[in-house]
This record gives structure tokens, sequence and C-alpha cells, in this order.
């Protein structure tokens, strides 16, 4: 998928401890399917996909639709890459930090992992959605949801519980920070190309983004 | 910040899966430089369209955009809050009820948009400084370069810097050009001209086809594979004149201790042989000689004559003189006159020092050559004299006079071709029986100590040397040893113990050893040779020919079993006489 038939390239990078599921996650995400086995990721690595964002006129009138060019990026979560995966932090645009419902300690690391992107990504508050990975595994489950929800609404960022196994809200949550994304985007050119006027653009929203094509990038 | 990427953790196998997913990414990036840079296009083309309109006299009343002519009353059209030109009302874009831009306004925003640039205008509030493009991937790239000391393939890299120039010249553009990109550069160039040198004998071909995804599949197929090396080879030099041309990275470079690295750049691109040729006409005069009392080798450059024009057509000429006192051709080393404008006959009067012992230079020579500086930092190369200086004397008076030379057409120096007496530091120990001379049964040990001046083959740095052993028995079998890497000594102290064994004192009588020393290449497939030394019989030795030294220690060393014998042998260049 290398033709630049598109508008915007958008770039997602998702974070979090080793084996909380990033990178099936977002295999479940590019190719809608699941790998059970544990790959341990080798620094980087990154998938894509194209999909069409519905952008919404003030009114919530329907606006136009725009080809959306996704490069997500894969970070491998071991300590030991940490020099080289946060080196990757600066040039996304928006994070998806995961972590693993079946696991206190990748909860409790989420603090470590905001403070990281705080340092590293391109502004001191980028777009995030917290993401509680392995939600099919209940009886496992180590993290409730009113935890994570507070914590969440404490940094403010969208909370989703996911998972890759099933599919359950990977659409969902990857919309939502491509949502994020495109109406920060539109402030920030508002603010430029409209000099005064606060709430002149148009807010989009994310129609169920239908992939005009799924491929993946190997 | 020298290298911020210490990349060093990394396994080989690491490495190259990071690598690849660079690669990918790099592809990523040119599919969307692409992209925008067809946005832009088209928003110039709609630019254009209006601006046939500044022509037409103002006055005359039409929307700037589609000029349709504009009414008093009805359809007046209105003024544009972004470029404000009248426009009619059909070439406006609403952006919400009480917003409207005309169409190139709103395009404008629109590839903006497309574009990223908010997200980089973002990151430079948090990131000043901070080069758009993929500095990132680069000093990846470099990090992973220097870390390579393995056998990672020259290859990948060598695609994916082709593919990352542009970005590499970006970067020469941005301000924070650092260390480690030079290195990357230098080392780069150092490779590839190793890689076309193999290419020119055939030798080593795999280097360069490597497989590395189907980019090289491609490019193999496309080209004949001789072609591809020196197709790289121009790319990266031109790359690397735009590096040094652009002012910001001058002003970098200029600062004292980068000063050399800007030499360096350059002569990398005239040593590579990346510089127009002239024929080779007309003399050069100079005097050389040696102040002894100060240890100063000194280089008096009077002129040249008759020199043929740099650029033929043109007939334009503006010559200057650069001198090396190989084999070292590192920067250090690097001498140049001034240029002079316009003439085949210059004058420089110029003299060209070196701070040098008297004892090295019998292991040096000269290379005093002649090139036209042209336009942009090309080069045209008008000749040169080699002078080896250990066949100079510099204690008789008239060598010490001006002379003329008859300038010459670029000879292929081969690394350290000829060039001698390189000191090799050793202690040698010899056979000890065991016990019983007569029996079989005995050991020739060797501890190799150190060596000292080895040639600077590279002009980025220090050389990964080792000592290979090779002892030649009078069957002519083979006993070989090596020793362990040293890496970036100029002065190495390996203190490494050969073990020969199960060789007899008659044996050793009629054997030979070969200690060699190299740089160990970061591809394991080519070191290079930097000096050998022999002990022991002499296979092929006239009878008239006096007993060679290397003969007579031998004895001495046989004589006496049991002990050890220090010697410092001469390292000689010529790497055909030595089996390894």
């Amino acid at each position: 998928m290398t033709d630049g038939d598109y508008d915007y390239l958008i770039k997602l990078l998702a974070l979090g401890d080793s084996g909380v599921g990033k990178t099936t996650f977002l295999y479940r995400y590019t190719d809608n399917k699941f790998n059970p086995k544990f790959i341990t990721t080798v620094g980087i690595d990154f998938r894509e996909k194209r999909v069409v964002y519905n952008s919404r006129g003030p009114n919530g009138s329907p606006g136009k639709a725009f080809k959306v060019h996704l490069q997500l990026w894969d970070t491998a979560g071991q300590e030991r890459f940490r020099s080289l995966t946060t080196a990757f932090f600066r040039d996304a645009m928006g994070f998806l930090l995961m972590f693993d419902l079946t696991s206190q300690q990748s909860f409790l690391n989420v603090r470590n992992w905001m403070s990281q992107l705080q340092a590293n990504a391109y502004c001191e508050n980028p777009d995030i959605v917290l993401i509680g990975n392995k939600a099919d595994l209940s009886d496992q489950r180590e993290v409730n949801e009113r935890q994570a929800k507070d914590l969440a609404d404490k940094y403010g960022i969208p909370y989703f519980e996911t998972s890759a196994a099933t599919g359950q809200n990977v659409e969902k949550a990857v919309d939502m920070l491509l949502d994020l994304i495109m109406k920060r985007m539109e402030q920030c050119v508002d603010k430029t190309q409209v000099s005064d006027t606060a709430n002149g653009g148009s807010s989009g929203k994310l129609d169920s983004a239908k992939p005009e094509e799924k491929k993946c990038a190997c | 910040m020298a290298c911020e990427f210490n990349l060093n953790f990394l396994k080989e196998l690491e490495r190259e899966a990071v690598l690849e997913v660079l690669y990918r990414d790099q592809m990523v990036r040119k599919t969307e430089e692409e992209r925008i840079r067809k946005l832009k296009l088209q928003l110039q083309q709609l630019r254009w369209k209006g601006a046939r309109n500044v022509n037409h006299e103002y006055q005359e009343r039409s929307c700037a955009r589609c000029q349709k002519s504009l009414g008093l009353l009805m359809n007046r059209g209105a003024v544009c809050n972004g470029c404000s030109h009248r426009v009619c009302s059909e070439c406006r874009v609403c952006l919400n009820p009480c917003l409207w831009k005309c169409t190139v306004c709103y395009a404008h925003g629109d590839v903006k948009v497309k574009a990223g640039e908010w997200f980089f205008e973002e990151r430079a509030k948090k990131y000043p400084g901070e080069a758009k493009g993929c500095r990132l991937t680069i000093r990846l790239l470099c990090g992973l370069w220097i870390c390579d000391h393995g056998n990672f393939k020259t290859a990948n890299i060598l695609c994916f810097l082709t593919l990352g120039i542009s970005h590499l010249q970006e970067l020469g553009q941005s301000k924070s050009f650092n260390k480690s990109v030079e290195n990357l550069v230098l080392s780069l160039t150092t490779h590839i001209k190793k890689i076309s040198k193999s290419q020119n004998d055939m030798a080593d071909r795999r280097l360069l086809t490597t497989d590395y995804g189907q980019n090289v599949e491609r490019r193999k197929q496309r080209r004949s594979q001789s072609d591809t090396a020196i197709n790289i080879t121009s790319r990266v030099s031109i790359l690397l004149y735009n590096i040094t041309s652009s002012p910001t990275s001058d002003a970098v470079f200029c600062d004292g201790r980068k000063h050399g690295s800007l030499y360096s750049l350059n002569s990398t691109c005239t040593e590579s042989g990346n510089f127009g040729k002239a024929n080779v006409t007309g003399e050069i005069e100079f005097a050389i000689r040696y102040i002894f009392k100060a240890c100063i080798l000194e280089i008096c450059i009077k002129g040249c004559k008759n020199l043929a024009y740099g650029e033929e057509k043109k007939k334009k000429c503006n010559p200057y003189v650069k001198v090396y006192l190989l084999p070292d051709k590192s920067p250090r080393s690097k001498r140049k006159t001034a240029v002079k404008k316009s003439t085949v006959d210059p004058e420089f009067d110029e003299t060209l020092k070196y701070k040098i012992e008297y004892s090295q230079l019998g292991s040096r020579q000269l290379q005093i050559s002649v090139w036209h500086a042209g336009a942009l930092k090309y080069r045209v190369f008008l000749g040169e004299v080699v002078i080896p200086l250990a066949a100079w004397n510099f204690e008789e008076n008239s060598m010490q006079l001006f002379n003329w030379y008859q300038l010459k057409p670029k000879q292929h120096l081969k690394p350290s071709a000829e060039l001698t007496n390189w000191l090799f530091h050793m202690i040698n120990a010899p056979v000890s029986g065991k016990k019983d001379p007569g029996v079989p049964n005995c050991q020739l040990q060797v501890m190799i100590f150190g060596a000292k001046n080895l040639p600077m083959l590279r002009s980025a740095g220090m050389p990964n040397s080792f000592v290979k052993g090779c002892l030649i028995l009078p069957d002519q079998a083979e006993v070989k040893r090596k020793s362990p890497v040293l890496k970036k000594e100029a002065f190495p102290q390996w203190k490494h113990l050969f073990v020969f064994d199960g060789v007899t004192p008659p044996q050793l009588q009629q054997s030979c050893l070969h200690l060699t020393v190299w740089d160990k290449s970061s591809f394991s497939s080519s070191d290079q040779f930097l000096g050998g030394a022999k002990l022991g019989a002499e296979e092929s030795l006239g009878s008239a020919d006096p007993v060679p030294p290397s003969v007579l220690q031998w004895q001495e060393v046989l004589r006496s079993p049991n002990t050890w014998m220090d010697f410092t042998l001469v390292l000689h260049s010529n790497k055909e006489n030595f089996k390894s």
C-alpha cells in the first residue's frame, strides 16, 4: 500500500508493558485476526491501514469524507529496548497506552508510561487513549473497570476495555484516538488560519470507519 | 551530541530487524513526500491561474481567482480575509457561517493541514530546531552504523542510504549536523571506495549484491553489477558536495575542532574518484628540505607551467596544489596552497610544512597534486608527482634546490603499496623442547607484543588491528594462528602468545614464519592488510644476495632453545609476499 492516494498520514503509537498485547491488538486492528502466540517485538515495528474519516460540519451536517492512512507503530515493552522505543514517541501524533487487565503490575506501570510520554512525545499533552486489553479473560482479571476509569479520568483521557482475541472495542479505541487527533488538528489549523474565530472549525466524527482496503504492511 | 543512539545493546539480528523496519518506514515517508509534493504543485498551479491577473490593470474590476469581471452594484465581489484580493462569490470557500476564504487561501491552508504541518509546528514548540524530516531515522542509522563492528551487511545500509539521501541533505542544512552523521558519511564513503575497489578486481561482489528485500532485487535487474558501485559512489559524492557547500553546515564545520572534517569530506570526494579529469600536461616546480633541528619537512611550492585547462571548453583554470604525506591520507597529512585564479602558469611561492621525525621519512611518500577549483566545489585533477622520501638524501645540499617535475596522471596507489618500514615490536619465544631436544614434540612460542606506527588506511580513525601468524613448514604445510582484534588503537599491544605445536628443530631450520598485521574490517570478508614481516628460511633467494636479517634472527632463535629472544621487526607492505 504505497500509493499516495490519501488525504492524511496519521501516525499512532502503541506503548505499554511487555506482554500486554500491543502487537496482537494492532494485528487485530489492521488484519482483523488474532495470533495467540507471544512473540516479543524487537525494538520497533509498524503496521499500516487505510480508513475513511467523515468530518462533520458545525451543526452536525455530514461533511467531507477523508482518506486517512494510518501508520501504527508497535513498540517493544521490554526495558532493554527503552532508549530505542522512546525515540519514536516524538514522531507519533497519538498514543494507545495499553495495559493488561489480568496484570495489576502492568496497570500500575501506566503512570510511568504517562511520564515517559510527557517527556518524549511531540507536546506536553498529546492525545492518548488508555486501553485495558485481554477483557475476554474475565476469570483472570486483576484490574477492575472503576480503577482504570478513575485513572483515565484523572488524566482526562478516554478509556476502553478491549480484547484482541475477540476484537471487542479494538476498532472503537483506535477510532476514538483518530478522532481526537483530527479534532486537535483542526484546532491547530483554526488557530493559525482563522485568526480570532474561536470555535469556527468543523468538528469531525468518525463514521464507523469502513476501511477502504485491508492490508498490512508486511 | 555525539551519537545519542548507542545501539550496542542490540544483537546483530535485532539490528537487522530494526533496519528492516526503518527501511519500510522510509518507503512510507517517500510516498508521503511525493504526495505532499503533488499537493504543493496543485496549489502552485491554482496560484498561477490567479497570478495572470496581476498583469491586467487592477482597476479593471475582476475576480482575482477566476478573472470574471465584477459589477459595480451587482456581484461586486468581496475582499478575502487571507490575501486581501477581491474575489467573486463563486471563488469562496465557507469555513463557517461568518467566515470565508478565497479558493487559493483555502487551498493553502488545506495543504498545510494535509501535509501534517500542524504537527511539526506543535513539535517545534517543544523541540525547537528539530528538522521536520526523518532525523530520527538518520540518527538511528548512525547508531546502527557505529555499533556495527560485526558482520552486518553493508549492502543493507547502502541501499538504505541511497534511498534516504534526500534526508541526509536536509540534515546537512539543519544546524545540528552532528558528529555521528559526519562519521557515517565518512565511513560510508570509505566503504564504498572499498567496495568499488573490490568490484574492480572482481573479488568480492557479494558485498553489494547481498539480498536486501525486493529493492535490491530490482536494482540488480536494472543495472549491471559493476555499474552499481559506481553509481552509488557518484550519488554519495554529490551528497557530500551538497553538505559541504551548504552555508550552515560550513559554519558548523568551521569552528576550530571540526575544521579538519570539512577538509576530509572534501578530499574524500577527490580521493574517491568523483572529480573531473583533464589531460595532464605541464610541470611543477618545488623544493624539499628537512630541517633537522626542528624536525620539520618543508615543501616549497614555487609554481607550475603549461597546466591543462580545468574546464577545457571554457578555457578556465583555477589551480591549487595539494600535498599528502603518504601513506597517511587523513586530513592531518593534507596541506594545500591558495587557489590561483584564471591561469595555467600559476606562481604559488608557498611553503608547506610537516612536523615529522627523520626516522619516519623513509617510509613516506610525498604526493603533490595539482587541482582545478571549479564552481560549486567541482574539482578537476590536473596532474601529480609522487616522491618516495626513502630515496631522498636530505643531507645533500643539491637536493634542496628547486626543480621542475613533470606532472603525471593519477597513479593507482594501492593502500600502503611499496611503503615499508613500519616498526613491529615483538618478543619472540622460541623452541622449548620438552626437556629433550631430540624428541620431535617441540613447541615454538611467539609472543606478539605490539606494533607502532601502523599505517592509517581509513580516513575515519584508528585501525582495528590483529596479527596473523603463519608458520610454513618445509613440506609447505601451513600452521596458522590469529590474535584477538584490538579496536581503534594506533599502538596496539596485543601481548598475545602464538603456540605452534609439534614441530621439530630440524623442521624449524627449514621453516619460515610470516607475521602479518591486519585491520579488521567491519565486514569479515575484506580485512585490510597493514603490513607483514618474515622470520626464517627464505624460499628462493639467489646465493649472491646477502643473508637477510630475518634469516639470521631465525637462526639465533633456533640456536638457543628455551630462551626468550626479543626482536623488533620492520613491517613490509607488499601483501603478495606474505602468507596468512
